[in-house]
């Protein structure tokens, strides 16, 4: 049915293509560029919808879905630019029936909570650092030379993202102390390392997966050591896949609340913290809530948004193995 | 002089080996270490041996018993309706094809979303009172009053009221990569069922379905893990209320260690919970998994 339709043949076609430049092609569509694009939209073409009141339909479903999706988050926007008062009016109106950014000012007004968005970027950038430091050469030791240890060591990553916070955060918090690093940044991403290293090692093995042999062999024959032909060759190439790995580290830490919320007290504390604090202390400013939740929230899906296809090429690359 | 390509690798692993030795394994170690001690929560108290006790309590304790069975419930209410969801989506736009690209950007957002801001987000949306949502579906006439049903304070419901800023969060990710193990399925296999006469059922459960069964397992294994570890979301709604009907495991150990300051059996509690959940993870890769068969 399909094969004759224009639609399919357009310059659009080239879209489905990963972003080769940047990001090698995940391992599943190794053929390089132009007949990987071709043989994933042979593949696609099974499944589209071919008669106009068919997709007329399935885009009516679509529509109704992104409302239904997309609305709880604008009415988070909505409500942090109502008057206090009209936050909690019964009944809630959705649009606010008067605009206004008090209770932004009123948020970002609170002691702490301007310190707090400092340390969520502190802690989120040195974890960011530091799983990327300790994954890189990790998963290239795991993916170029495939020992036994690296296949144990692989395995035993894969595990620990099964370790429930709650259960290691108090002997990790009393160890901290103990390294008389309690309430700080340091701690804190240390912490979220163990979140992010895991799937940090994971996502840098595919990527290094998808980097030819040749390319470093030709290299340390040009009289590269082995550290060298790494840092000059292969880092390069797969500098969209560090992107990559880096953008989800930075997130895990970003939105992180559990280890925050054990190790932290007063000087580190981070914004989740925070959120969460302002329920329990001031019950009823759902404005003042929602706005602090809305200038929390924008940046990374802004940033989604600008990322999206590493992103998603990120996200889909260990599970689409099979 | 050279070392061996084995020695480069491990000197290449050892030091985020190093790392999760120090700041996984060691904590684990401390958490099992003091499953067996009855511990003073003031710091430089009493810490006695008392061998196998707090097992024996947890497992005597109801409020241990009702956790384990309301985290199961919940997991698995949180995986169906991700699957089912995700699903739908993902077939929805291999069926509209690239030129729903934008839309599966923007279907994306909840998963930048911190699982706190989603919790606070629903339970406003939840609340008695001046929820959004019953009175919505009282204007909509589906109510007879917009505080009928109490979302988060009806113990009967509550558990599945919790679970919806979980489900709304991550069934992008199931449909991502969904649509992303849809796109892999050979167009000229779905093509000849249909010349067969294949009808949209018997394509989706005979073909779809088994084709897809790796992703599927993948899929549903790291967010089943994740979902047996709520915690966020389910402390900024009820903190684990009303009377306990929404106390997960994260949030009952977290209660024991913090409020009631029993550490030991906190850790036994743990470390109990960590078992099952290995167990399980393990059962659900090789049974659903499979590796190697389906090549």
């Amino acid at each position: 049915m399909s094969l004759a339709d224009p639609r399919l043949h357009g310059p659009a076609a080239t879209e489905t293509t990963m972003p080769t430049t940047t990001v090698p092609s995940p391992p599943s569509t190794k053929a390089p560029g132009g007949t990987g694009a071709r043989r994933r939209r042979h593949h696609a073409e099974g499944l589209e919808a071919g008669k106009r009141s068919t997709r007329t339909l399935l885009w009516i479903l679509l529509a109704a879905a992104m409302i239904f999706y997309g609305f709880p988050f604008l009415y988070l926007l909505f409500t942090s630019f109502k008057t206090p008062i009209d936050t909690i009016a019964v009944p809630p109106t959705i649009l606010p029936k008067e605009w206004t950014l008090e209770n932004y000012t009123n948020a970002l007004g609170r002691s702490g909570v301007l310190a707090s968005f400092i340390n969520s970027a502190q802690t989120a950038i040195i974890s960011t650092v530091l799983s990327l430091v300790l994954a890189v050469p990790a998963a290239y030791g795991i993916t170029r030379y495939k020992t036994p240890s690296g296949r144990v060591f692989i395995m035993a990553a894969l595990v620990t993202r099964m370790v429930p916070p709650v259960a290691i955060g108090i002997p990790l918090a009393s160890m901290m102390s103990a390294a008389g690093l309690a309430d700080t940044p340091i701690a804190l991403s240390i912490a979220h390392t163990t979140i992010s290293l895991p799937l940090s090692i994971w996502l840098m093995s595919s990527f290094f997966e998808a980097v030819p042999k040749d390319l470093e062999e030709a290299a340390t024959v040009d009289g590269c050591s082995r550290l060298g032909a790494l840092w000059r060759v292969v880092i390069p190439v797969v500098s969209g896949g560090i992107a990559v790995t880096a953008i989800f580290a930075f997130l895990a830490s970003w939105n992180e609340f559990l280890f925050a919320l054990l190790m932290t007290a007063v000087r580190s504390q981070t914004t989740p913290v925070v959120i969460a604090n302002f329920q329990t202390q001031f019950g009823l400013d759902w404005g003042s809530m929602t706005a602090l939740a809305a200038v929390y929230s924008i940046p990374v899906i802004l940033l989604t948004l600008l990322l999206q296809r590493k992103i998603v090429a990120g996200m889909t690359l260990g599970a689409v193995k099979g | 002089m050279r070392i061996s390509d084995r020695r480069f690798a491990t000197f290449l692993m050892a030091p985020a080996a190093l790392f999760l030795a120090i700041f996984v394994a060691y904590p684990l170690f401390r958490l099992v270490a003091d499953s067996f001690f009855k511990i003073s929560p003031i710091a430089g108290g009493p810490r006695d041996f008392v061998g196998l006790d707090n097992y024996f309590q947890a497992f005597a304790s109801e409020a241990f018993m009702g956790a384990g069975w309301r985290t199961l419930a919940y997991t698995l209410v949180v995986v169906a309706l991700e699957f089912a969801l995700g699903l739908g989506m993902a077939l929805l736009f291999t069926m509209l094809g690239r030129n729903s690209q934008i839309w599966r950007t923007v279907f994306l957002y909840p998963l930048m979303i911190a699982p706190i801001v989603a919790g606070l987000l629903w339970k406003f949306l939840m609340i008695d009172n001046f929820g959004l949502i019953g009175t919505l579906m009282h204007q909509a006439g589906l109510l007879a009053n917009p505080n009928q049903i109490g979302w988060l304070s009806d113990p009967n419901i509550v558990l599945f009221s919790v679970a919806i800023p979980d489900i709304w969060l991550t069934t992008s990710f199931m449909c991502l990569v969904l649509f992303a193990g849809l796109q892999n399925i050979p167009g000229d296999l779905i093509e000849a069922a249909r010349l067969d006469g294949a009808r949209a059922p018997a394509m989706l459960f005979r073909i779809i379905l088994p084709l897809l069964r790796p992703v599927i397992a993948v899929a549903l294994v790291v967010r089943g893990i994740d979902a047996a570890r709520a915690f966020d979301t389910i402390l900024i709604q009820t903190n684990g209320g009303p009377q306990s009907a929404s106390e997960t495991m994260s949030l009952l150990i977290y209660r024991t260690m913090i409020r009631f300051g029993d550490p030991g059996l906190a850790s036994a509690m743990g470390t109990i919970y960590l078992l099952a959940m290995l167990a399980v993870a393990f059962f659900a890769v090789s049974t659903i998994w499979r590796p190697g068969k389906d090549n």
